[in-house]
């Protein structure tokens, strides 16, 4: 009797904050752009009473997006998800695993910090299996299996890391009709560019807006500057060897994608507010520019999630538009395109948090956030027509397209370089230090970890 | 409803098993060794030998765990690898001294130790001599004390909007780029000039920490027996007389005080430069680089050997507060 | 003697006015939030805050009704509407490109591609003319200067305020602060008047660590501690984040305090020793009366620094929904990607509110007015 009455309770409590089929965003069997079978092969795990707690760095409305995305597994399975997000994640998820009280999975911006405690032994293995999965329904598959594979304490290499949500950092923002104004043309290389961009000077504008401030971060926008054009004037390869530090940082080959970056972010006439602004501009304000009346500038390059930053009014895909940063004709090396994106690690093993990384390689995982807002991903067998946005599905296309793909180096490098003295560095060099200079001394850096 | 009475429940039990320690123990203490009877003169001493030691329990085992094992525990860190697995001897320490990071952050430690704390306190006590001989002093005081009651990220968004730098051709939506506009013509990146920029800094620091000393001040002057004043007035000391010779010197311990406090915060405090220039443009302070160290260089042992330096410099403010009690005692 | 009420008059305007520069000093930064939190996110980005009170010359950029509104006036396709809305207000000049956004003047014909043109009035009233029917889905850009009284707005307090779940945030933020504000003074006084009036082996060293232990950084302590109270079974709860709270209040409670209370006149204690009190009862009865000024000015202080923790309490309550303190909640209204300052502005304003009626509460007891009275008596 008592018994019975307390197991009612846990049932009422679980179902309370499960989610229920009724209250999902879009109701299943719905609308047929989305592949509803995986989600009804969903409910063939039955994780009902199982608390799955996940930790991640996404607030406010991508907390939310994320949200309505769970709610279908919780749906599905009958487990419960706790998630919560912190802005300061990198410190918490690191505090939680060495004192002893992680989450069950974390979600990490990115893959620096999960390679560090993979090599701990703070995260679990995801197998075999789904090292197999990512290479055949990913593209670029094997790609994302390695930035996702790391060293376990004991030295051997596994896949701790499964991404999920990515972004696309090679993107130039512009207002479509200041283009047609002016009578520009959207240019398809890197050559047309900076024409382009010295045809703005010519006419007495700015071509460029760029900021680097980002508070306790900044410097990184000027990191993807040079990733960006690094991938367009040398070969893979010579990226691959820079992030691990073979090809070293005063390598003549790294400097001249600096030097690249100081064209146009040390030259005074193609910058808005001169190049003394640039480093001290606020990422998060610098696309106001584009926007102002007169326009400040013409163009700014900054990776997918920019459109949050835009003024309120400003409609993207009609008002505010992107194009590919395009490569240069005259170097033979294709279409690379520079990303980043977060990963799932499991940081407490149980079945149910199997079960939720199994979740995320159903197509329904993928279909319902790109049906929101800010999401890409790789994975090939999702219906792009679900992407809420002609803008998103053409940045999803540039990601499948990609002919070359390489995640942001600076997530890759150990933190003291990618996340210290390379935004360091690239604050002196706007500042007008000479590129070798500052180079020495995040090589010098490095040298010593 | 139900949250409300868990809140003040949790509240009442915290609060109360404190009060509730500190008044047993010494009825168990009185118990034992009773004040009155055969023994009576023994019980006094053994008593008042072991009450010192009721006294501070508590606080001696509190500081113990949350503090003083820290310590221990960061010495045995930095000496240590990153993970902190393996000893690397004095690697960490011989890494230190030829970081260049490091010297700056010391050269930059040390210009906040000068300024910060006698500025804040000057200000402070300049704040509290004035407000206490106006009216509307409470008033006054209370907005000056306003800045302590905002977080420091509050803090860095404020200053933001006074340091702020857009560039030429641009409208500045930084307050101080404005002045410089209206009185030049030209505005500046002033976070980004060193070493202006280090003292501008400071700026946000003296801004909060002013009403600390101030309050503190405040009520160490208000203190001051009338009596003194009184007779000083009567001997014909001007106001600027009264204040420097007569009450100064009686609040001179406060002002020890506070100056020793603002001083070990400024050697504590990181998230001003965290927020505002994370260390670039050579602002670097020695909190801020631990902090790096910590938890974007995952390294615990390199962030331990600067939390080390950085508790070695307290050393001279130790010994002259232990001067100062000894002095007292006597 | 009249010079003497003259210095007298002339000193009190000095010090009014030094005050009134000092406090004009001190809270001009805060106007500037307290002004931006008023202000919505676009307006913050382009304008100085201090600007906003002024109206001022601005150019704008509006969308002209869309193609599918257009009228046939006997072969010429006209589309028309008014740049202001529902709102009035007066056009300086206009143009139709981004190129030149102030060409013309109100009334002049404004060139556009395709042999289109553009007529705005100074009323704000416009009319786009086509010989050819209009096409496409959006209408076209219409730049324009005008005078724009200044805009403020309630919306970000709303957002705060009304957040979700800020009300359950708010309490447990009452239920961290108020013990880890209480406990460390209780402790601290205790220990406080040991160290300053207890004779035993030890002191001076013990008041060395404790200013020693000042500048212990917490970033430290952070891990071996949450190791510590996940192993003694603790965990993420209010227990831990007041022991936390209080272990790294205390040398600071402790070192206040002890200067205050060995500042109290020794007649007192001695004679009440006389009188054969216990050191119980002088703490009781004695010392933690006279020592109100420096308790009240610690507890604003720990009251302060726990309501605006965020990092202490993340580590070691956890940010699950039910255990979220305010800040916390704040903080998420900001994003993954921080920088919207107006939400930022207008929590601020939001948390500051109790603090600061705290600080008004205990200002009172900041007055040493007891110790006056029994010096005088004594």
């Amino acid at each position: 009797m008592k018994l019975s009455r307390i197991s009612a309770l846990l049932a009422a409590v679980a179902m309370a904050g499960g989610a229920q089929a009724q209250d999902l965003l879009f109701p299943p069997g719905e609308d047929d752009r989305f592949n509803w079978s995986s989600y009804e092969e969903l409910k063939s795990m039955d994780l009902a009473g199982e608390t799955i707690s996940v930790f991640g760095p996404w607030l406010q409305t991508d907390k939310e997006f994320v949200e309505n995305t769970i709610d279908y597994f919780e749906a599905a399975t009958g487990a419960v998800v706790e998630y919560s997000g912190s802005d300061s994640f990198e410190q918490q998820i690191m505090i939680d695993a060495e004192a002893g009280s992680p989450p069950n999975i974390a979600v990490f911006p990115q893959p620096g910090l999960a390679n560090n405690m993979a090599a701990r032994g703070y995260l679990s293995p995801l197998g075999e299996e789904t090292a197999e999965w990512v290479r055949n329904n990913y593209a670029a598959g094997q790609s994302w299996v390695d930035l996702g594979s790391y060293q376990n304490p004991d030295g051997e290499t596994e896949l701790y890391g499964f991404f999920y949500k990515v972004d696309v950092k090679s993107l130039v923002w512009y207002v479509p009709e200041n283009f047609e104004d002016a009578g520009y043309e959207v240019p398809e290389t890197m050559e047309e560019l900076i024409a382009l961009s010295d045809q703005i000077v010519a006419d007495g504008e700015t071509p460029w807006c760029i900021g680097l401030g980002s508070g306790g971060a900044t410097g990184w926008p000027a990191t993807d500057w040079v990733e960006d054009l690094l991938l367009r004037t040398q070969p893979p390869d010579v990226y691959d060897g820079w992030v691990s530090n073979e090809v070293k940082f005063d390598d003549e080959r790294i400097l001249s994608a600096i030097d690249l970056f100081g064209d146009f972010a040390r030259n005074e006439d193609y910058v808005a507010g001169g190049a003394a602004a640039v480093a001290s501009t606020d990422f998060r304000d610098s696309p106001q520019g584009l926007f102002s009346s007169p326009p400040q500038c013409y163009m700014h390059r900054q990776a997918s999630f920019i459109p949050g930053f835009f003024p309120s009014d400003v409609e993207v895909g009609v008002d505010a538009d992107f194009f590919y940063f395009p490569a240069f004709e005259g170097l033979d090396l294709g279409r690379p395109v520079l990303g980043a994106g977060t990963l799932f690690a499991i940081t407490k093993d149980s079945p149910a948090a199997r079960a939720f990384i199994d979740f995320l390689k159903s197509p329904i995982a993928h279909e319902v956030w790109m049906a929101q807002k800010g999401f890409l991903t790789p994975h090939m067998h999702v219906n792009v027509d679900t992407y809420s946005d002609h803008t998103l599905k053409s940045m999803g296309e540039i990601l499948l397209n990609a002919t070359t793909f390489r995640f942001d180096g600076s997530d890759l490098m150990p933190g003291a370089v990618g996340a210290g003295a390379f935004w360091t560095g690239m604050v002196d060099y706007t500042g007008g230090t000479e590129a070798s200079d500052v180079a020495a001394s995040i090589q010098a850096t490095w040298d010593t970890l | 409803m139900e949250q409300v009475l868990m809140a003040v429940a949790t509240i009442l039990v915290g609060v109360f098993g404190c009060v509730l320690y500190f008044y047993l123990s010494n009825q168990v203490l009185d118990a034992i060794f009773p004040g009155r009877g055969p023994n009576a003169g023994r019980n006094i001493n053994t008593a008042s030998a072991i009450r010192p030691w009721l006294f501070m329990g508590p606080a001696i085992l509190l500081l113990s765990v949350y503090l003083v094992y820290p310590v221990f525990n960061s010495l045995w860190l930095s000496f240590h690898d990153a993970t902190g697995d393996n000893f690397v001897g004095v690697d960490n320490y011989v890494w230190l001294f030829g970081d260049e990071k490091f010297l700056e952050s010391f050269r930059n430690n040390m210009m906040w130790l000068v300024v910060v704390p006698a500025a804040s306190t000057g200000f402070g006590l300049l704040a509290a001599a004035l407000t206490d001989r106006i009216r509307w002093g409470n008033f006054a005081k209370s907005l000056i004390f306003m800045p302590m009651a905002i977080s420091f990220v509050g803090a860095s968004v404020i200053w933001k909007f006074i340091y702020d730098y857009r560039g030429e051709g641009v409208t500045e939506i930084g307050l101080l780029n404005a002045i410089a506009v209206a009185l030049s013509g030209v505005a500046k990146g002033w976070i980004t000039i060193e070493p202006l920029n280090s003292f501008l800094l400071m700026v946000v620091l003296i801004w909060i920490q002013t009403g600390f000393a101030m309050v503190i001040l405040s009520a160490a002057l208000r203190g001051i027996p009338e009596e003194t004043i009184e007779a000083a007035v009567i001997d014909g000391a001007s106001p600027l007389q009264i204040f420097f010779r007569i009450k100064v010197p009686q609040i001179w311990g406060t002002i020890a005080v506070v100056w020793t406090t603002i001083t070990i915060l400024v050697l504590k405090v990181f998230d001003i430069v965290l927020a505002m220039t994370n260390g670039q443009w050579g602002t670097q302070v020695l909190a801020n680089l631990m902090f790096d160290w910590m938890f974007r260089g995952s390294d615990s042992g390199r962030a331990s050997t600067v939390a080390l330096v950085i508790m070695v410099l307290v050393t001279p403010i130790m010994i002259w507060n232990i001067r100062n009690a000894r002095r007292e005692m006597q | 003697m009249d010079s003497i009420a003259g210095t007298r008059s002339q000193l009190v305007w000095v010090v009014n006015i030094s005050v009134i520069f000092l406090v004009v000093l001190w809270i001009v930064p805060t106007g500037g939030l307290l002004v931006s939190s008023f202000r919505d996110r676009d307006q913050i980005a382009v304008s100085g805050w201090w600007t906003s009170m002024l109206s001022s010359e601005a150019n704008v950029r509006i969308r002209s009704e869309a193609p599918d509104t257009q009228v046939d006036e006997n072969g010429i396709y006209v589309i028309s509407g008014n740049v202001f809305g529902d709102e009035s207000g007066e056009v300086i000049a206009f143009g139709t490109s981004s190129r030149a956004p102030t060409a013309y003047l109100p009334g002049e014909h404004g060139e556009m591609s395709k042999g289109r043109t553009m007529v705005v009035e100074a009323n704000g009233d416009y009319r786009i003319e086509s010989p050819e029917p209009h096409s496409g889905s959006r209408g076209s850009r219409i730049f324009f200067r005008t005078i724009e009284p200044p805009r403020f707005t309630l919306e970000n307090y709303e957002k705060v305020i009304f957040a979700e779940r800020l009300g359950q945030s708010f309490l447990n933020t009452f239920a961290v602060t108020i013990p880890a504000t209480v406990i460390p003074i209780l402790v601290a006084a205790f220990a406080a008047y040991a160290l300053a009036w207890m004779e035993f082996p030890g002191r001076a060293i013990l008041i060395a660590a404790v200013v020693g232990l000042l500048v212990v950084p917490l970033q430290l302590a952070f891990i071996p501690l949450l190791k510590l109270h996940n192993s003694i079974g603790i965990g993420k709860e209010y227990l831990g984040i007041w022991l936390a709270h209080t272990g790294f209040g205390l040398p600071l409670a402790i070192y206040l305090l002890r200067n205050y209370i060995a500042g109290l006149p020794r007649e007192i204690i001695e004679s009440a020793r006389v009188d054969g009190a216990t050191d119980f009862d002088i703490f009781r009865r004695i010392v933690l009366p006279l020592s109100f000024p420096a308790l009240a000015s610690f507890a604003i202080f720990q009251f302060l620094w726990v309501w605006n923790d965020l990092l202490v309490a993340t580590v070691f309550l956890g940010n699950n929904e039910q255990q979220l303190v305010m800040t916390g909640r704040l903080r998420e209204l900001l994003g993954s990607r921080g920088g919207d300052w107006e939400i930022l502005a207008a929590s601020a304003f939001v948390s500051i509110a109790v603090p600061l009626v705290v600080f008004f509460s205990l200002q009172r007891f900041l007055v040493r007015g007891l110790l006056s009275g029994s010096v005088k008596g004594g």
